[in-house]
Order: structure tokens, then sequence, then C-alpha cells
């Protein structure tokens, strides 16, 4: 008798531990019901030691400054959107949520969100393209207090060394990359992944001649594409642009091997940390002179996931506090991003140099959702496809393009 | 000739061990020398850097890993070690079907695991925690416990068995009395296999956990790659610190790993 | 499996009962892990599981209609082009130069046993290790191996061109594979009694006449159960691709595997991933069962 007993007690200590942890890490939504809840919990992506440290300072301030306590919770960027989905399923979703513009779209699509207006957060003064980043369906669902969009980096040394002016337009680019490359080195550095970065990337040609993502197969779209494929077939950009991420174009620009590089203003910091390099920041050169670039609008907006109960008023007050304009010029020093109101960011221009062609760039900067909402991602992937395929010379970009609109359509 | 045959062996070694060489040389060296257009085929430059970062950013990710590991081998064991005895030395009626139903259930890709379990774990909040992954990990281990330890098992004379039942002893004191003792060297073999693939493990870890609470070292090495290639002596330190495992096992037990290896393979 | 419970009638003796609390274990965990996994998979590529669907926890019923979409995906193709190309490449090199070295090593001479052993070292690694290792190696710009190729002519443009990319994987995972394949087959040398070569000699049959006429016929059982094995696994390899290009560039290298995973884990559309990870057991369980008809004679007699 006893021995089927044991048996059993095997296989209830493996249902048991299953059930155990079944109900354990959730933390309860709601907190105590009545009475104001004090304790909320944040996710973001802020993963990296710089700029967590800084946004770790942004919510201290603001946890002091309202009296609720954060628990925040850090993951890397690509785990932003697979976490969440699960905290949907589990019901275990964050009180206050900071990511990135496409990824609200999403979901706000899901329909775990709740407008900014129940908390009385105005969007008054915030450049539109800002405001649209975070509207899905007419109604606001995120803000940020700060974005990024990619400029035009160089190196100052060698460019001085090759009698080369920082380019403006795009012919300016391509001499100036060609003449700057050889000897295992190249003009010019950018990321060509298959994924949301490379698409990123690729958005300031594409929109600064004219392209618009419901039509990747438009004229202007393959002119866009067939000028950045000729970089790498040139020579002027490595044919590894396929395979590196911002960080990678980061490490080449330091290491030397590249002496101009597309990337983000959050790079700045780190420029300024290798003390041998002398760099400069110009927007991204234009197909004709005299034009504006069109680069996407990049930055975390902070959004507050339908949770019930008093922490949703709570993660308000907290958004509130983090969209104030003086915690907004507070991020935008600590992590050199640009101010998300139009005053707020032209003081900012005025007092930091290096930031002034980023500021410039969002007066114009266009929000990667803004045609196309919850849609864009499939469309996106689609792209960053067409780029891989052009610049592998799989596909001449005419077809890689013909073939990634008929896969965002479908 | 046989000296001859000695000196070609060294070289096929050589030759194929050169991309260990290669890893244990870029770990040491510093991370700018890396990417300069010829190679540094010494570590004469060498520094700690690497490891210091590998320590700093992935330590945590190397003890997970430590104890996903042991904890695979635990629930492997618990349950692969009776079912083996049963299968082996008990007239069990459908035998022979199990046996054919853990071989089938090993040939089943991983990712189709991975995909409803995500939706699964998702459900039961066993996303991002130890006690999901130790039970995804084990879909790989406990199959081929069984099978190894069955196989060993099978070996055992019954009359063994069958004189401590006569001797009034029950089904679980003579398992755990006789035959858990003799098949020491097959439970040894199952634990290290058990333990090795739970620490290689990249696709659970991967599709079942965040990066929130806790990361095992494949994805540590995996998300370093894809984040910051040009430190490639932090993921080269990193990576020598993942094989450590590996290594120390082929010298303390090399005999359990070549009987692991060939059992899957060989006729008992 | 409530038949094995069922069918323990009680004039069975006392062992039936007893070895169904042994077996419990290991039925239960089948069915919860294996069984249930599996349905769950049918019943999610009938599904259009999307971003959605985690929130309300509703998937609409499509039928076959995921189906159709991967089938009807330009991608399709070239997954199943790449996983049959990865496949047989790994597997027959990883076969012939394992047999080789079986071979060599089975000569012995001083220290062939240590250095036999060393060359276990790649197959135990993890193959994240590995795979890190060789994208390390084949850098365009900064890898030992283009260094090593500009002295001798043209660096090739390993992971940054769609020709070179689905080799470069498989050279990696041939050199995972070598140690296995080595020492299953060197195991298989050794059963085979020095006493029919010894008598060949005698008959004036050359090395090559042995291994042809002696090795190769009694290595037959040995090797059927590697090549099975070798099919069996590299199918659904995973980590390798990932790491080394993750499918890229331009999915040059995205092999069933990696487009289940990027179709469920990178566009979050469940259904399709689970669609692609069924064709893929249809292709796993097809080989399966033939490595089983090659085991079962075998077993059958152990088991009884």
């Amino acid at each position: 008798m006893s021995t089927t007993k044991r048996g059993w007690t095997l296989s209830a200590t493996a249902l048991l531990a299953l059930a155990m942890t079944g109900c354990s890490p959730a933390p309860a939504p709601g907190g105590g019901t009545g009475e104001a809840a004090t304790t909320i919990t944040e996710l973001d992506y802020y993963a990296d030691a710089q700029g967590s440290e800084a946004w770790q300072k942004i919510l201290d301030a603001c946890s002091r400054q309202t009296g609720v306590k954060i628990e925040r919770q850090a993951i890397p960027a690509a785990q932003m959107l697979p976490k969440v989905l699960q905290g949907a399923s589990s019901k275990t979703l964050p009180h206050l949520l900071f990511t990135d513009n496409p990824t609200l779209q999403q979901v706000a699509a899901t329909g775990a969100l709740t407008p900014l207006t129940d908390y009385g957060i105005a969007t008054d003064g915030y450049y539109d393209s800002i405001v649209k980043a975070g509207t899905y369906q007419d109604k606001v669902y995120g803000l940020a207090p700060g974005v990024n969009g990619l400029a035009l980096m160089y190196n100052k040394d060698l460019l001085t060394a090759a009698g080369v002016q920082p380019p403006t337009t795009w012919e300016e680019l391509k001499v100036a990359a060609t003449k700057l490359s050889g000897n295992g080195k190249y003009g010019l550095a950018f990321s060509a992944l298959p994924s949301e970065e490379g698409t990123w990337q690729f958005l300031p040609f594409f929109w600064s001649n004219g392209a618009d993502l419901a039509h990747l197969d438009s004229a202007k779209s393959v002119e866009a594409l067939k000028y950045v494929t000729e970089l790498v077939n040139a020579g002027a950009a490595s044919k590894s642009v396929v395979n590196w991420s911002q960080n990678d174009v980061a490490d080449q620009f330091v290491a030397g091997n590249a002496a101009m590089m597309v990337n983000g203003s959050w790079n700045l910091a780190r420029l300024d940390a290798e003390t041998s390099l002398k760099y400069g920041v110009v927007p991204i050169p234009v197909p004709q002179k005299g034009g504006k670039p069109t680069v996407a609008l990049g930055g975390e907006v902070g959004a507050i996931p339908a949770t019930g109960g008093p922490t949703q008023q709570a993660a308000g007050k907290v958004l509130a506090c983090v969209l104030a304009e003086p915690t907004m010029l507070e991020w935008s020093k600590a992590h050199a991003y640009v101010p998300s109101k139009v005053d707020v960011a032209k003081k900012f221009g005025e007092q930091n140099p290096p930031m002034k062609a980023f500021v410039e760039e969002v007066e114009t900067a266009r929000s990667r959702t803004a045609e196309l909402g919850e849609k864009y991602p499939k469309v996106s992937a689609a792209l960053a496809a067409a780029i891989q395929s052009s610049l592998t010379g799989q596909q001449p970009a005419e077809q890689a393009l013909a073939q990634a609109q008929q896969a965002s359509g479908s | 000739m046989k000296a001859g045959k000695t000196l070609v062996g060294v070289l096929v070694v050589a030759v194929l061990l050169f991309p260990l060489y290669w890893m244990v040389n870029a770990s040491f060296q510093p991370s700018g020398a890396l990417l300069k257009p010829s190679p540094d085929w010494f570590p004469v430059a060498g520094t700690l850097d690497g490891y210091r970062k590998a320590l700093g950013t992935q330590g945590g990710h190397l003890l997970s890993s430590v104890l996903i590991a042991l904890g695979t081998v635990v629930v492997s064991l618990i349950i692969a070690a009776p079912a083996s005895y049963a299968l082996a030395q008990l007239k069990v009626r459908g035998a022979t079907s199990i046996v054919f139903a853990l071989l089938i259930v090993q040939m089943i890709p991983g990712i189709v695991m991975a995909n409803s379990l995500y939706t699964v774990f998702g459900n039961l909040g066993l996303i991002d925690s130890y006690l999901g992954l130790v039970l995804a990990d084990s879909t790989a281990t406990i199959p081929f416990a069984v099978l190894l330890l069955r196989a060993f098992m099978v070996s055992v004379p019954r009359e063994l068995s069958e004189a401590s039942r006569v001797d009034g002893a029950g089904h679980w004191r003579t398992f755990f009395s006789i035959i858990l003792p003799i098949s020491r060297n097959a439970l040894v073999t199952a634990g290290l296999f058990s333990f090795l693939f739970a620490w290689a493990d990249f696709l659970f870890a991967v599709t079942l956990t965040t990066g929130q609470s806790f990361q095992p070292i494949t994805v540590g090495i995996y998300r370093f790659v894809g984040n910051q290639s040009a430190d490639w002596n932090g993921v080269m330190a990193t990576a020598v610190l993942a094989s450590v495992p590996a290594a120390v096992l082929l010298v303390i037990a090399q005999r359990f790993v070549v009987a692991g290896l060939t059992s899957g393979a060989v006729k008992d | 499996m409530t038949l094995t419970a069922g069918r323990v009638s009680p004039g069975r003796r006392r062992t039936g009962y007893a070895g169904f609390a042994f077996l419990a274990p290991v039925l239960l965990y089948v069915v919860v892990f294996f069984g249930y996994p599996l349905v769950a998979n049918l019943v999610m590529s009938a599904q259009d599981y999307t971003v959605r669907s985690f929130y309300t926890g509703q998937a609409p019923f499509v039928g076959l209609a995921n189906y159709a979409a991967v089938l009807a995906n330009p991608l399709f193709t070239t997954a199943v082009l790449n996983t049959v190309l990865f496949t047989v490449g790994s597997i027959v090199f990883q076969f012939g130069i394992g047999l080789a070295l079986a071979v060599f090593f089975s000569g012995r001479f001083l220290g062939s046993a240590t250095l036999r052993s060393l060359l276990l070292l790649p197959w135990l690694l993890p193959l994240v290790v590995s795979g890190a290792v060789w994208r390390w190696m084949f850098d365009q710009d900064h890898g030992v191996l283009n260094a090593l190729l500009r002295l001798v002519g043209a660096p090739v443009p390993w992971l940054t061109s769609t020709t070179w990319a689905l080799p470069a994987v498989i050279i990696t995972n041939i050199w995972i594979g070598v140690p296995f394949n080595l020492v299953v087959l060197h195991g298989g040398l050794r059963a085979i009694p020095a006493t029919l070569y010894e008598a060949a000699e005698l008959d004036g049959a050359g090395a090559w006449q042995r291994f042809r006429h002696i090795t190769w016929p009694l290595l037959r059982p040995v090797t059927g159960i590697v090549l099975m094995l070798g099919l069996v696994y590299t199918i659904k390899v995973f980590d390798v691709i990932m790491v080394v290009t993750g499918g890229g560039p331009a999915n040059s290298t995205q092999t069933l595997t990696t487009w289940s995973y990027a179709l469920s884990f990178r566009d979050f559309a469940f259904g399709q991933g689970a669609a692609v990870g069924n064709l893929l057991i249809l292709v796993a369980t097809g080989f399966g069962l033939l490595y089983l008809r090659s085991l079962r004679s075998t077993l059958a007699e152990a088991a009884s």
C-alpha cells in the first residue's frame, strides 16, 4: 500500500510546484482597496548603465514629489512587447509603462491602455508629431518627456585630414564618404539590421526624398534605397552594415574605422567620454540642396495600462511629474534627448550646441506610426527585409520594394 | 611511423580546436585591439578587462544557469529513475510503447514546444520563473535519462531484485537499496548530460524569459553579441566562462561523457 | 495514458500497481509537457493569434488560413530549401570527417586516446558559445578567417552576403557535429574483431580494400543510426543559426525552425508560427519513424 502512495507523492509534488509558482509572482494590481495606493510598478527598457542611472534619478525625483513609491523594472528593448503582452495575458501589467512609439501603438491596439485625459494630462505646447506618436484612434495614450532622432556625426580630424567638409546633400555625402574610404576604413557607417533598427535608420533617407510608408514601391522610395545601396556597393560603407546594430556603428566610429556615422543623440555621452575623439554633428544630408531632412521620431512615451483601482491615478500623478518642464529639461540634459515641448526644446538647443542639429530636426520629424498606426510594425519589417535584400545584392531595389509592398499589404 | 601518426593527430586536433584558442585569445585582448585590420595572434598585450566586464555584466547570469542546470538534474533524475526501473525490471504492460513514445517525443522540435509553452506559461505566471525553465528544459533531458537508465538497468540481473523481494523488501526498498546503488554510474552520466543540456539551453531560455528578473548565460551571450559586438573581448571572456563546465566535465568525467554519448546510438 | 492504469486488472500481480506507481511521474510529465503542447500547437495553428489575443484572451478560429498564408509566403520556399541544404550539408561533412577521424584514431599510437577526447570539446560546449566564436571568426573586416584569406587572395563576405551566409552556418554546424560522429563511429570500429583485419592482411588486402570490404559493411548498423540521429537533430537546429546570422542577411539563412521563431516571437503571429512548427514536426517525425524502424527489432527484444 505504502508503495503506491509514494508514487503519488512524487507526481503530486510536481503538480504542487506548478501550482505554487502559478500564483506567486504577480504583484496584486490595485493594491489595497479603499485608501489611496502608494506603490506602483514601472516598466522601461533603459537597460544600459548610463541610461538606467539617468532614468532612475528622474523616477526618484518624481517619487519624492508625488509621494508615490515606484518599483522599477528595466528589460532589454526587444523584450518590451513580449513582456507587456505576457503581462496582459496574466493580468500583471505594470502601472506605468515607458516604451517606444511603435510598441505603444501595438499595446494601445490590444485595448490595454487608458487615455491620458483620464488623468488631466494635456497636450498643449508639445510638438505636433510627438502628440501624434502617442495617439491611437484619436485618443492620446502616451506622451514623451523627451525625444531623439538621427543625425550625421563626423570625425573632425579625419575630415580635416582629407580636406572634406561635413556634407549636407546626398551628392556631397557620397563624394565625402567615398573619399574617406580605403585601407579597410569606411567613410560612412549606419545600421541596416533586418529589424526596426534598420528601418529606423533608413527612414530619414526615405522620407526626406518624399516617399511614404503606404507606398513602399514608389519611385521616390526606390530612389532612396538605390542611393543607400550605391554607398555600400561603392565601398563608401562596409558590407557589414547589414549586421551592425547602432551600437556597433558607434563602436566603428569610436575605433576610427568609420569617418562618419548615422546615429542618435543618445550616443553623445559616449563620444564625449572618448577624450581623443573630436566629433561634430550635422543634420542628415538631404536629396537636394536647401531641403530639410525628415527623420523619424524616437524616444520613449509614458503610458498608463488599465490595471484598475487607485494605483492608476497614482501612476497618472507620476507621469504628470515626468512630463513637467523641469523634469523634461533634466532628462534631456542627462540623456541627450530633445525636450518634447517646443519652447523648452528651443531654449535647450541654445544651451547645448551639440544638440542643435537634433533640435532643428525635431521640427520636421515624423512619428513612425502617424500614417499607419498599429500596422506600422508589419510594414517596417517588410521594408527592413527589402533594405537587406537590396544591400546584399540579392534583389534590385525595385524588385525588393515591390515584394515588400506586397508583403505589407497582405 | 607511429610518431608520424602522433604528429598528424596533434595537427588535426590543433586545427579543429583552433576556434577555442581563438576564443581564449580574444578574451585576453583589450577591446580596441580586436577592431584592428590584422589580428594579434597571441594575447601579448593581455588584459583581464574582458573578464572584468564578463563577470560584472554576466556573473549573475552564470549563477542563474547553475541553478537552472542543477534544478533540471534533480527533476530529471527524480522522474526518470523510477520509470527506468519499472521499464527495465518490472513486468509492465505497454513498456515497449512507452519506450517508443519517449523516443518519438525526442524528435519534436523545441520551437514547437516553446511556441505553446510560451502561451501556457504566460497564463500560469511561469514566464521568468526558474521552475518554469527547469520544467521546460526537462523536456529534453527526461526522455534521454529514462532511455539511458533503462538501458543500464536492463543489464542488472533480475534475480538480484527478485531475491531482495523474496526477502520481504517492497518494490521501493528494492529500488532504493539495490537498484539505485548499482546504477550509480548510469545515474551520474544521466545527471551530467542533464546538467550540460540545461546549461547550454538557449531556445527555452530566450523564449520563456524576458530578462527582467534573471537571464540564463546563453541568453546573456546572445544579447551581448547582439548589442555590442565590438566588445568582443567581453563576449569571448563570457564564452570562456560559459565553457568551463563542459571543460571540467571532460577532464574529470570523461568516461561518463563517452558512455552517455554512445548510449543513444550504440546498441545496449 | 489512463489505458495503462485501466489494464491493471485485479487479477494481476502486485507488480502491475507498483509498475504504474513508478511510471506515473514520467507519464504525467509526458502528457503535460509533450502531449499538451502538441495539441495546443495544433489548435493555435488554426487561430488568428495576435497581439490582441494576449489581452482579450480571444483568438478567432480561422481554419487553414495560417497554413495558406505560410505556404503563399515567398519565405516558405527559401526556408524549406535552406533547411534541406543545411541538414544535408551538415550531415554529409560531419559524417565524412567524423568517419575519417574515427578510422585514423582507431590506430593505436602515442596519445591517440588523449587527442581523441580533446576533440570532444566542441560538442560539449553550449551551442551559443560555439556560434559566438564562429561569428567573430567570420567577421568581414576583423575576423581571423578573412585575415588568413587576405594573405592568399580575396576575403570572403561570410556573413554579409546572401550566398556565403548559409555555407558559414553549415561550417559552424559541421565543426560542432564532427566529435559526435567521431566518437560513435569509433565505438563501432572498436567492435569489429581485429582478427578479420589480420586475416585480410595475410590475404594481401590493402588498406582501402580492408576498409571497403570489412570496415564499411560491418559498420553499417552504427552508420545508419548515426546518420538518422544526425538528421533528426540537424533539422531542428536553432541556436547556431540564431547566434551566427539570426536568419539573415536578407533571410538567406532562415530555416523552418528560425522562421517559426521569427513568426511567433518577432512578428507575434503565433498562429503562423505554430503552422510552420507543425510542418516541421511532420518532416522530423517522418525521419524519426525511419530511425525507429531501424531500432525496432533491437528494442522489442530488450523491452520484453
